[in-house]
């Protein structure tokens, strides 16, 4: 189970991987857009018992290294997607289990059609295919909601180019987790931060849904702004054989707002 | 109302008490007159129902997740959407309470007007990302230039090749005396143009990358170069007076080319702005361990002012028009000394004016 040989530890290190955990299986957390592989200190640890884990930062967020940000490549969700089958080979994952948070349910999803044999199962958390509402489809935001994202991201506009390096607290409900760590959660980079932002919320990938070969779970959030609930029951239809469970969690970010919620779900499922 | 209550609602800033979920409680008097929403209107709600799309969206990825991480967020920059249709831009402070019981249960908030400091602080990214942009044309344009001097030197080489070998060949033709004596002076242009060229390319070459290149080689004595040099520059002003000294015993570990063309140019300065009555004197000598080549000349000495920019490229002084040189002479025979381990200095009076070299042997 994943000898990695020298040309994939730049592949590690790229990405800025943590392995922990013993089992026969893989479960990869992917986190979503504005943050990094932190958003899940609270739900990955369940699960070293008995999988092998891996959580990483995608090109451009937390500790991942920067200077191979192509902005071509990440002009669309495809080139993030390619980087989860790199690094989901480079570690040898074969029929593993890929966790997706926000925009990295669709970047799973493509993962997976590229490379059907790396995840048998795929865990979408609050995942979203297309964010601007069309004709019979509720997405959660007007073109001209996302345009002015868009606009106001463009203009570098202090809230999301301020570099953030906060210092994480052990949270005191969980003395266990307590150290403190130092680390770039939610360092926005202001160049990569507007990119990532018109890839994911310019996307649509609805027709992508169709055709997944590993068994999917669909995590929703009653009231999610970014992703509502009408676009997870859309995710559920267009997905056969998948799994709906709506989580009493508000907010867009149930691994963290509803840590035991979402470690149940997902363990009932794997 | 009590003395806390007071401190609540009149307080320097807005101050928001909301549920960890982002529904508000409490908003203080200060919010309410900053923003224009009626009380009713705020709680109850959530906080990102008063944010413009980017802020909402900035409160559901990044600000409530960090609150879930540390409990709390300093210095965020939001904007409010005010009762009136405009936009507060804020600063805006968060951090977790608890409860009796000692529960997390709340958010305290504490938000700060920046319309100014916003707008200074946009200004000052504007100005640095024009400042960027200017560095970044200029450094295209002085590239692009110095690839231009690079290849039209290069370039040059070859006509004055043909010249030069021209030049020969009519020597060996039976030539009038007149015409022997032009064949000196084309002659001697060449030897100039050639150190012209020379000097441009190591410049153009040097600024492009890597300054100046030595080859060392301590086998072959030094002494047939600097003759030679001063043959070729005697030849060019045949009614200059240059005398010279050579005494140079120990093996000297240098580039000769580079030193020659040093010399070359130190001489070619002394007989271009030096007294035309006076000797131009050459000494060239190594003891002590170290090398030291000097050149001397007569005349005006150099004005102090002039004397600190001697070294720089470009650089010509109060040179009359009609004299050849591109100034670059100085400036390459520094960088070869500075490329040997050496220095290139200079002293100037009413006696004389003299450009010494020196560096350590070995």
């Amino acid at each position: 189970m994943g000898l990695i040989d020298m040309a994939d530890q730049g592949l590690v290190q790229r990405f800025a991987t943590r392995i922990t955990g013993t089992g026969a299986k893989t479960v990869m957390f992917a986190h979503g857009f504005g943050c990094d592989q932190a958003m899940w200190r609270y739900v990955a640890p369940a699960f070293e018992r008995d999988f092998r884990v891996v959580l990483f930062d995608f090109v451009g967020a937390g500790s991942s290294d920067l200077s191979v940000y192509d902005p071509e490549n990440y002009a669309s969700l495809a080139g993030y997607a390619d980087d989860v089958v790199a690094l989901a080979k480079a570690l040898g994952i074969n029929d593993g289990i890929f966790v997706g948070h926000s925009v990295s349910g669709m970047i799973g999803i493509l993962a997976s059609k590229q490379a059907p044999e790396l995840f048998g199962k795929l865990v979408l958390v609050g995942p979203s295919p297309r964010y601007i509402n069309d004709a019979d489809y509720t997405g959660g935001f007007t073109a001209e909601q996302i345009e002015e994202l868009l606009d106001f991201l463009d203009s570098n506009h202090m809230g999301w180019s301020q570099a953030m390096a906060p210092v994480i607290m052990g949270n005191p409900d969980r003395p266990e987790l307590g150290e403190e760590l130092t680390n770039s959660f939610c360092r926005t980079d202001p160049e990569i931060a507007k990119r990532f932002a018109r890839a994911t919320f310019l996307s649509d990938n609805r027709s992508d849904l169709p055709g997944i070969d590993a068994e999917v779970l669909i995590l929703q959030c009653r009231s999610d702004a970014i992703a509502p609930i009408e676009v997870g029951e859309h995710v559920h239809r267009a997905i056969a054989g998948s799994r709906l469970v709506i989580l009493d969690a508000t907010g867009h970010c149930p691994n963290l707002s509803a840590p035991e919620e979402t470690i149940a779900a997902i363990k009932a499922f794997v | 109302m009590s003395a806390s209550d007071d401190w609540f609602e009149n307080a320097p800033c807005g101050l928001i008490l909301m549920k960890r979920d982002g529904i508000i409680l409490r908003a203080n008097r200060t919010f309410i007159a900053w923003t224009g929403h009626e009380l009713q209107s705020l709680v109850g709600k959530r906080l990102p129902d008063f944010l413009p799309i980017a802020g909402k969206i900035f409160y559901d990825t990044h600000f409530a997740p960090l609150m879930h991480l540390q409990e709390h967020f300093d210095e965020v920059a939001l904007d409010f959407a005010c009762a009136g249709g405009n936009r507060m831009p804020a600063l805006v402070n968060a951090i977790e309470g608890r409860d009796e019981e000692g529960r997390p249960g709340f958010i305290r908030l504490a938000i700060f007007r920046t319309a100014d400091r916003r707008l200074y602080e946009r200004n000052l990214l504007d100005a640095r990302d024009r400042a960027e942009e200017t560095v970044r044309v200029e450094r295209e344009v002085s590239e692009l230039r110095e690839q231009f001097i690079a290849v039209l030197g290069h370039d040059m080489r070859n006509p004055l090749a043909s010249i030069a070998s021209g030049m020969r060949l009519l020597g060996k033709e039976p030539v009038s005396e007149r015409g022997r004596r032009v064949i000196e002076l084309v002659e001697g242009s060449v030897i100039r143009a050639a150190g012209l060229i020379d000097n441009v390319l190591d410049f153009a070459r040097g600024r492009l990358g890597g300054g100046l290149t030595l080859s060392r080689d301590a086998r072959e004595p030094l002494e047939p170069v600097l003759r030679q040099v001063v043959d070729e520059l005697r030849s060019i002003a045949p009614e200059r007076i240059v005398l010279a000294e050579y005494e140079l015993d120990d093996p000297i570990d240098c580039d000769r080319g580079r030193i020659g063309q040093l010399l070359s140019n130190l001489l070619g300065n002394a007989l271009t702005h030096g007294a035309k009555d006076k000797p131009v004197r050459v000494l060239a000598g190594s003891e002590a361990g170290t090398l030291r080549i000097s050149v001397a000349n007569g005349g005006a000495p150099i004005p102090v002012a002039t004397m600190a920019r001697l070294f720089q490229p470009f650089f010509r002084g109060q040179v009359r028009s009609n004299r050849d040189g591109l100034g670059l002479g100085l400036h390459i025979a520094s960088e070869i000394a500075k490329a040997h381990g050496g220095v290139l200095e200079v002293t100037s009076n009413r006696l004389e004016t003299r450009f010494t070299f020196t560096m350590p042997l070995a």
